[in-house]
């Protein structure tokens, strides 16, 4: 080792880096797809009430529409449940030919996904703790420490909370960006954070299963829409999920589980997915 | 905690043990044949080696297992996520174990290696017959701390959602609110399962000293 | 490809060149406080007193059993439950300072234990006891003896850093991830921190290196 200079090394694992950098995973085609049997999806471990594990099961609003589309698509569909910093990334690479989970449309992702036709359409909340009279209002945000989920769109949509409460004359407090929420609402309870940010529709389940803890408080954002993403340009694949997804919302199959998990429907989403943010 | 949980625990358990179990496998042998690479000093291999355990043995194991598992795909080498999970643990007890093997080898009497050539003993012969089975033996106390080292850095795996015994754990505080109980029974666990390759560590070093060994 | 992700790294370099500053400020000021807590542990652990050495090492027995992690998990929503309740940052380096004065204790112990008899024996003889005993004949030789080991711990708690992103601490790894969960450049990311660690062993490595070759010219 002593023999051994820094630069050499550096060269040597240099190209070793350079030399294997030059293919990139491919999401496979819907022709590839049949051909060799199966989809891969990504699916997030835990973002009530779209994607959850019960009794060792993974369920909820996404997980029940991919079942309906496994009896329609005619292919097996393996799906891999991770933390959400890899689901992204994972469909930008091609390791995954779709994310069948909670993806906010925004036109920053847009450049590089093709989104679905939007299940669900939402706006940002905050959470607070029950009780907590610090907090009447959203001019009482200002300063305060929140929480979110790292890499998320709630995150990249926070300078709307800002310039509300720029309005107001405060401005955003700390932010805590968490690698998931399930940390965050913890460290909520705890009193790390005053508010937590979310999908008011996670917000309201999580409220539900914690009245006592939690309550849910304004909206903080645009309404925008939550759709499923693939790669860029896989139109056909696109086409066949699309097929399903306005079939479920002309057979009402698609409001009915909105109204199981949300207690709401929304039946004039556009068909279309697109981004206010 | 429920029933539930403490199947979750166990789940979280096995695959605690299944994980480090592997990566123990695949990891110490493959040390070794770094080690053998270095110790014959064949001329290109020494530095690429040299280079890549440092390397390793710099990098956390949960900066490396996100490597892995989101990394390398996008070069062409995709792994499943268990998969991902026991290679992570395998390359850089890999790396800790070149070094612990190197140490042996280095500190081999040249004398008995020069008898064996003496006797006709071709390389391959004197490797397995005089020089193995004796660096196995100097160096299993310290392979073992390694391996005890693998199991502690285990939970690395969670960050990729391999629900090791750690994150089952964490998972039901997070859901209940009441953390405590899951992470002591967590904390059982890994007492159970560290502690026995503590004692045999221990165990061994004794004999060691005690002379049992050559 | 390449192009692409170094772009966006470049783009990104403060963030990354954050989270390093603070695994480097983390590591450090754990590396100082773990330094003096294992000495404290290590002068317990050698003390006269049986029941207090005896508790010692059962407790650093302990600890030597527990992943770091969920050692941070326990600090951070476990204390909660005692009313303790510590920020991330604060919870973090505390975590690494107990865990890692533990390892230092046990490895100064190990060099102590192979300390010829006779120095300690003379140095009573001439009148050193106890604590004197400790602080000018016993600690000079072990620190002495322990530094390439007390090296290899430096380098333990840089890794173990980088478990602190699990509590939301913006370390380099939490940087890496962040970088590129939002700009979908895993390698060049993960390739960048795992390089940036590398540097930083490098360089305990090299402080190592001096500080032993210091140690020899004074000899």
């Amino acid at each position: 080792m002593t023999a051994f200079s820094l630069t050499r090394r550096g060269v040597l694992l240099g190209s070793a880096a350079a030399l294997t950098m030059t293919a990139a995973a491919k999401a496979a085609t819907l022709a590839e797809i049949k051909k060799r049997g199966y989809m891969t999806v990504a699916t997030e471990d835990d973002f009530r009430p779209f994607e959850f594990t019960k009794d060792g099961k993974p369920t909820g609003y996404d997980q029940e529409l991919l079942e309906m589309f496994k009896t329609k698509a005619g292919f097996e569909i393996r799906q891999d449940i991770i933390p959400w910093t890899g689901i992204l990334p994972g469909v930008t690479t091609g390791k995954y030919d779709a994310a069948v989970t909670a993806v906010l449309v925004t036109q920053e992702r847009m450049k590089t996904l093709d989104f679905c036709s939007p299940v669900v359409e939402s706006v940002d909340y905050y959470l607070k703790r029950k009780g907590d009279k610090k907090i009447q209002g959203i001019k009482d945000l200002s300063g305060l420490p929140l929480g979110v989920e790292a890499g998320s769109a709630m995150l990249k949509m926070l300078p709307q909370l800002d310039d509300m409460l720029k309005a107001t004359g405060g401005s955003l407090g700390k932010i805590v960006s968490y690698q998931g929420y399930p940390e965050a609402y913890q460290d909520l309870a705890l009193g790390r954070i005053d508010y937590v940010v979310n999908v008011w529709l996670s917000l309201q389940t999580i409220a539900k299963e914690k009245p006592d803890t939690f309550e849910v408080g304004e909206a903080v954002s645009k309404p925008t829409y939550i759709a499923w993403p693939l790669l860029k340009g896989n139109t056909e694949l696109l086409a066949l999920m699309n097929e399903f997804l306005l079939g479920a919302r002309k057979d009402g199959s698609m409001y009915a589980l909105q109204k199981k998990y949300f207690d709401t429907t929304y039946e004039h989403m556009p068909e279309a997915p697109t981004a206010n943010v | 905690m429920g029933n539930g949980d403490y199947l979750a625990l166990a789940a979280g358990a096995a695959n605690t043990i299944a994980v480090s179990v592997l990566a123990i496998a695949i990891g110490t042998p493959l040390g070794l044949g770094l080690a053998l690479i270095r110790w014959g000093q064949i001329r290109g291999l020494d530095s690429v080696v040299a280079a890549l355990v440092s390397l390793l043995r710099a990098t956390p194991a949960v900066t490396l297992v996100l490597l892995v598992y989101f990394a390398l795909p996008t070069i062409g080498l995709e792994l499943p996520r268990f998969a991902a999970g026991v290679a992570t643990l395998a390359l850089g007890s890999m790396a800790y174990n070149c070094e612990i093997w190197r140490a042996a080898l280095l500190a081999f009497p040249p004398d008995q290696l020069d008898a064996a050539r003496a006797f006709g003993m071709t390389r391959g012969l004197r490797l397995r017959l005089v020089v193995l089975p004796q660096i196995a033996r100097a160096a299993l106390p310290a392979l073992v701390n390694e391996m005890t080292l693998l199991i502690k850095v285990s939970p690395a795996v969670a960050v990729i959602g391999v629900i090791e015994a750690t994150r089952a754990a964490v998972r039901i505080g997070a859901a209940t609110y009441n953390p405590i109980p899951p992470f002591l029974v967590a904390l059982a666990i890994y007492i159970v399962v560290v502690g026995a390759f503590v004692a045999t560590q221990r165990m061994l070093e004794r004999r060691h000293r005690a002379g049992l060994f050559a | 490809m390449i192009p692409h992700g170094i772009e966006v790294l470049w783009e990104q370099r403060d963030a990354m060149l954050a989270g390093f500053l603070t695994t480097f400020a983390i590591a450090t000021a754990a590396a100082v406080c773990a330094g003096l807590l294992g000495l404290m542990l290590f002068a317990l652990l050698i003390s006269r007193v049986r029941a207090v050495a005896l508790a010692l090492a059962w407790l650093v027995d302990l600890m030597r059993c527990v992943p770091f992690m969920l050692f941070c998990y326990l600090i951070y929503y476990g204390l909660p439950s005692f009313g303790i309740v510590i920020g991330n940052l604060m919870a973090g380096i505390i975590a690494l300072t107990i865990y890692n004065a533990a390892y230092i204790a046990e490895l100064l112990r190990g060099g102590y234990m192979a300390l010829p008899r006779e120095g300690i024996e003379a140095g009573s003889a001439f009148g050193f006891h106890s604590w004197r005993l400790l602080l000018h004949i016993i600690l000079p030789q072990v620190l002495l003896s322990s530094i390439p080991m007390l090296g290899n711990q430096m380098v333990q708690i840089i890794k173990d850093s980088a478990f602190l992103v699990i509590i939301a601490v913006q370390e380099l790894t939490f940087a890496a991830n962040e970088i590129q969960a939002t700009y979908y450049v895993p390698f060049a990311s993960f390739v960048c921190a795992m390089l940036l660690y590398w540097v930083l062993c490098l360089a305990v490595e090299g402080g190592v290196r001096a500080v032993l070759t210091m140690a020899e010219a004074r000899r």
